[in-house]
């Protein structure tokens, strides 16, 4: 727990409507249970479960590194120093299915491309997520009427998030993370076993 | 005089007639003819093949040979006129190294035959698709799909049920 | 002692392959003995989609052949569809063409100079580019709106002018650019690691190079002088004043030196193109085209006709893309729509040098060799 900045000595669990911008930290979600663990010197910790793996999981997400067209050079652009993906803990590009959690399917699903395209997400560990990046990938795209490109990857693995646009601009992307955040926060852990909803 | 009346001049059995393409020499050359006809070009300095072009007409089939010479600074185009029923010219990629690549995608994409040719296989397209996409009688409606066999090669059906999740 | 040669499978989903690429490498130990390139992951059917969409319709299709560098494939379909139906272009529209062709050259060579050096396990080089190349995007935004796939040029001009306070930012590009590309030399050029990997490394002769039918920055770096540009000039480029840069060397150091040299070429380009643009229409009246709107609350409005017909016909045009020599062969047959588009993409026609390139060398040299020709995927397989 040392690795919490913050001089919690200062906080006081919050009563009135919090105003400064430590204390409206303090009234949301999990920090608060941090802080008041961390109150009790770290001895206990009060959460749901749900709560904690959730922030967890969504706090550093692991992408794999695939492109496939267009899309992966917003990838790309995503990633480096302007638009900085790091601010979301996924610059940790993964070469290796096996150490990711999340793919970007950024790009032309071709018919050639689609069995390797499902044996990477097969390969990859679960819990995993998929964005759809682009027209291409949602739909087919431009690519629709072709007759080597798959229509949509939703046809061969399971999508989160969909993000629309070809290329979607990086600031498109960011909002699709933030979605894919917000989705796992809601989820119970085991969802995706059908554990709990 | 151009080059195509220059090719004409040294081979008048091969060539057929000259022409323009636009502002490019054209020459039409008989189709057995291909092979010496393209040695001759290489002599005259025409050392870059720039694309190799399938077309198909329905009726006949052009492949169509764009030189560049960087020494003279000239254009050339070659013609071929192939039947419809087994397209087949002789393979220039003993001549041109690119020619190789140009023509496997050719014979793939428009289905001619490269007679000579070191290694005729499918090159965009995985072996075994359906088809030439490019012809003008290529069936678009029925949809093929790939998978992956054992040993990591591609293998082509109609049938997606193992790659589809519904259906 | 004999060692048994060993099969090693490389992509399509591999981080130094820049897209969907596979090796088949034949492997001797350390040494490449052989290397098979298989291709098609990314083949999307471009040309036959070409043919069953309009002339106009085409257009945003090019841009997703070599993404990195969109306005050049616009600019070569464009010119090829205009010398097919002899349409003359207005000299303004063609200065801006000029303009976005050459901002473009730069923005692809920061790419490939931010991933050669990514390939080689440095990470300065490609935050670098990358920071530039948002800046230039910023200016094709200010442009056509877009950022990567821009469809901005138009059968016998452009889509929209030049909007307010474009050359001033232009020329703020330009000066901040001109001390970036000594930074990046000074980063780059004189470091030992970089220098070992690349010198010597992917050896091809002048001779060789045109027989293997590679084009552009990597044909210069083995010491042709030839610059299409140059030698079968188009558009404005015979009233410029620029220089085709070349290398003797013949290896990956060469060709990288080359596009760090175009770099500066286009910058200069750039700066003679902004400070003579010339005022006037941005697309043709002529011919095919309406009478200009008048009091027209855009450019667009003064339209172009959609659908349009040229004459039956064949052509080939080859312009000088900055990856090498961009061609489209495109047959009409006096239809709305092209009877075949053919698109010779110099990607496609430099990867088959490869293979005679790295044989005899290790991966690691693979990796440094192929970065240097600039391949993208969307152009080899379209
Ligand atoms: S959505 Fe557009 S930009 Fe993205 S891969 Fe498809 S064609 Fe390219």
């Amino acid at each position: 727990m040392d690795s919490v900045t913050i001089d919690t000595t200062k906080i006081k669990p919050a009563k009135k409507k919090p105003e400064t911008a430590l204390e409206k930290l303090n009234d949301t979600g999990l920090i608060n249970t941090l802080l008041a663990a961390r109150e009790r010197e770290g001895m206990i910790l009060f959460s749901t479960v749900d709560q904690f793996i959730n922030w967890g999981r969504f706090s550093s997400l692991w992408p794999v590194t695939s492109g496939l067209a267009c899309c992966a050079i917003e990838m790309m652009a995503v990633t480096m120093a302007h638009h900085d993906l790091a601010r979301f803990g996924m610059e940790a590009f993964r070469a290796s299915p096996r150490q990711a959690d999340l793919m970007f399917v950024a790009g032309t699903v071709t018919k050639r491309m689609a069995p390797r395209v499902k044996q990477l997400y097969e390969m990859m560990a679960e819990p995993k997520w998929v964005i759809s990046i682009g027209s291409c990938a949602n739909t087919g795209g431009p690519y629709i009427e072709s007759y080597s490109v798959l229509k949509g990857v939703d046809n061969i693995i399971p999508v989160d998030v969909y993000v629309p646009g070809c290329p979607p601009r990086p600031e498109a992307w960011l909002y699709g993370i933030i979605q894919l955040r917000e989705k796992i926060k809601s989820q119970g852990y085991g969802a995706k076993w059908g554990l709990n909803k | 005089m151009n080059a195509a009346e220059e090719l004409k001049q040294a081979m008048p059995a091969a060539v057929v007639s000259t022409g323009m393409l636009i502002d490019k020499p054209l020459a039409i050359i008989k189709k057995e003819e291909i092979l010496k006809a393209a040695g001759k070009v290489k002599e005259m300095g025409f050392d870059n093949l720039s694309v190799i072009t399938g077309i198909d007409y329905r009726d006949r089939f052009e492949v169509i040979y764009n030189f560049f010479s960087y020494k003279k600074k000239e254009n050339l185009v070659l013609k071929v006129v192939l039947d419809h029923e087994a397209p087949s010219v002789d393979s220039v990629a003993s001549i041109w190294k690119v020619a190789d690549w140009l023509e496997r995608e050719t014979y793939d994409l428009v289905g001619i035959k490269f007679t000579g040719h070191p290694n005729l296989v499918r090159i965009l397209l995985p072996d075994g698709w359906n088809g030439h996409p490019l012809r003008k009688d290529y069936d678009m409606e029925t949809e093929q799909f790939v998978t992956m066999g054992e040993d990591g090669e591609d293998i082509v059906s109609t049938d997606g049920s193992n790659l589809l999740r519904r259906r | 002692m004999e060692t048994d040669e060993l099969l090693l499978n490389m992509g399509p989903v591999h981080p130094a392959t820049h897209g969907v690429l596979r090796f088949k490498l034949r492997m001797d130990g350390e040494i490449i003995r052989d290397c098979e390139i298989v291709m098609g992951y990314l083949h999307r059917g471009t040309e036959k989609l070409g043919e069953m969409k309009t002339y106009l319709q085409f257009i945003p299709y090019t841009d997703r052949l070599d993404y990195l560098s969109a306005m050049p494939n616009n600019y070569a379909y464009v010119k090829a569809v205009e010398e097919l139906a002899d349409i003359e272009v207005p000299l303004r529209a063609e200065y801006i063409r000029v303009l976005t062709l050459e901002l473009n050259r730069i923005i692809n060579h920061l790419v490939f100079m931010g991933s050669l050096i990514l390939d080689l396990g440095a990470n300065t080089a490609i935050m670098w580019g990358f920071r530039e190349r948002e800046k230039a995007l910023q200016l094709y935004e200010m442009l056509c709106g877009a950022r990567m796939t821009f469809s901005y040029m138009r059968i016998g001009g452009v889509r929209e002018d030049l909007p307010e306070g474009f050359i001033p930012k232009l020329n703020d590009f330009i000066k901040d650019m001109e001390k970036r590309i000594v930074d990046y030399e000074q980063l780059i050029n004189g470091n030992e690691i970089f220098l070992l990997r690349m010198k010597n490394i992917g050896v091809i002769n002048a001779d060789e190079a045109i027989n293997y039918g590679m084009t552009g920055p990597s044909l210069r770096g083995s010491g042709v002088n030839y610059d299409i540009r140059k030698l079968e000039p188009y558009s404005i480029y015979p009233d410029i004043d620029f220089k085709a840069c070349v290398r003797k060397e013949c290896d990956s150091y060469a060709r990288y030196l080359v596009r760090m040299d175009e770099m500066k070429e286009s910058l200069h380009i750039l700066r003679q193109v902004a400070d003579t643009m010339p005022a006037g229409d941005i697309i043709t009246t002529q011919k095919y085209g309406i009478a200009p709107m008048t009091g027209a609350p855009s450019a667009v409005m003064t339209y172009f006709p959609r659908i349009f017909t040229p004459p039956v016909g064949e052509v080939y045009t080859r312009t000088e893309a900055p990856k090498g020599e961009l061609g489209f062969y495109v047959v009409s047959d006096g239809t709305t729509k092209p009877y075949r588009v053919k698109i010779r993409s110099p990607s496609f026609c430099n990867l088959v040098a490869l293979p005679k390139m790295i044989v005899g060398l290790k991966i690691p040299d693979l990796i440094a060799a192929f970065g240097t020709i600039d391949i993208v995927l969307g152009d080899v397989d379209r």
